[in-house]
């Protein structure tokens, strides 16, 4: 996913510790929100939230319909403005590739939100539906079921969904840590030679 | 969520806030003298929050509305609290004057003594409604200075508002025909907006 270059929201930014806007973003976010409520209903319906999202993102059609019944927790057929914060701390942490640390800080709502049908328990098929909201990689799901499916039902219920964030965030900050250090070696190399 | 975004903002305005305590310590002290002589201290959040720009009178919108969360009622309002208790410190500066003034006249007759002070007393009350006066002007603008937005950012959310809900327009025309009350407000609002743009650019070009 890209957000498209000089729109509103590429403007924005996420604390990167929290992964949530700063306060004066939110005041942006409020005002932004409140233009685009034209029936004055403090909500944007379908068509409003589908065009905003064409017009910022390159999502399909099938993935913003997928978010909005994602974020249509309450099937009002409305998005309010908590989840409209929620989508754009979502599509930001994705912009900038701070999924892992979104998922590990906010375990919570997105088990929630990825728990579209209320059993308290995450499949396979949840996490393939909305792989290209939190970019998570097939592959580390399966070792993460290997590893740590206590229940062994094939199922993450919230537990093991945390330690699946932990796991990741782990790992991320491993990743991290090398590139440092591969860019610390470089510069030394450079300033050596 | 885990932090919920209004206790991001609650921790966010802090009023130790050194970006925001700088440039308006001053005009706080104004705000707290300004509201001295009036009546009723408590002023309503919204209506400190309320939309002041005169080109929205069509609007019942209050951004204030979304500080009407409890959770943010704390943070949001730690400074106007800190505001209100300057308000305090200013009453007990007046009363120690006027209790330093009465220590200061024991030899004068009570008349006379009472008829400096009640004079020292009005000169004070005229000097401070002048002041209030002035402040009170001010309110008005600085209460707008803090409501609005940065002109350009203004520009580059209702630009790409207006292109989103022409889309959402076509839409609405194909979907549910022209004579829907839906597409109707959709096509007022658009008009509605693009009729304020306008006019802010030809502001700002004159």
């Amino acid at each position: 996913m890209k957000l498209k270059t000089g729109s509103f929201l590429w403007c924005l930014y996420l604390d990167k510790l929290y992964c949530l806007l700063s306060v004066r973003n939110v005041r942006a976010l409020v005002e932004y929100f409140r233009l685009l409520d034209a029936h004055r209903s403090h909500t944007l319906n379908d068509v409003l939230f589908y065009h905003f999202l064409h017009h910022v993102t390159n999502w399909t059609r099938k993935q913003i319909m997928n978010v909005f019944n994602m974020l249509d927790w309450e099937a009002v057929g409305e998005i309010g403005f908590d989840q409209f914060y929620m989508l754009v701390c979502i599509v930001l942490a994705h912009e900038n590739h701070l999924e892992e640390q979104f998922i590990f800080r906010h375990s919570r709502p997105v088990f929630e939100l990825l728990d579209l049908d209320g059993e308290m328990r995450l499949g396979a098929e949840s996490f393939q539906k909305y792989d290209f909201l939190f970019n998570i990689k097939k592959h580390d799901l399966r070792e993460f079921y290997r590893d740590f499916d206590i229940t062994g039902d094939c199922h993450l219920n919230y537990k093991e969904f945390k330690l699946f964030t932990i796991s990741t965030m782990d790992k991320y900050q491993e990743k991290q840590k090398e590139e440092n250090e591969n860019e610390e070696k470089s510069l030394l190399s450079e300033s050596t030679a | 969520m885990e932090e919920k975004p209004f206790k991001a903002m609650a921790k966010s305005l802090s009023p130790h806030d050194s970006s925001k305590s700088g440039s308006k310590g001053d005009i706080r002290n104004l705000w707290t003298r300004a509201t001295l002589s009036q009546p009723r201290l408590n002023i309503q959040l919204t209506d400190v929050y309320e939309d002041l720009d005169p080109e929205d009178s069509s609007e019942d919108w209050k951004a204030g509305q979304w500080y009407k969360q409890p959770s943010s009622d704390g943070g949001a309002w730690e400074g106007w609290s800190e505001r209100t208790a300057e308000a305090g410190t200013r009453q007990e500066e007046l009363d120690a004057y006027t209790s330093e003034e009465l220590e200061r006249s024991p030899q004068r007759g009570d008349v006379e003594g009472l008829e400096d002070f009640g004079s020292k007393m009005d000169f004070d009350a005229s000097v401070s409604s002048v002041n209030i006066m002035k402040h009170t002007h001010h309110r008005a603008y600085w209460r707008e200075q803090q409501n609005r937005m940065p002109l350009p950012l203004l520009e580059l959310m209702e630009n790409e508002v207006l292109e989103i809900l022409t889309k959402a327009l076509r839409t609405y025309q194909s979907e549910i025909g022209r004579d829907h009350f839906l597409t109707k407000q959709l096509q007022r609002y658009i008009e509605g907006l693009r009729k304020r743009r306008n006019r802010r650019l030809h502001v700002s070009a004159h």
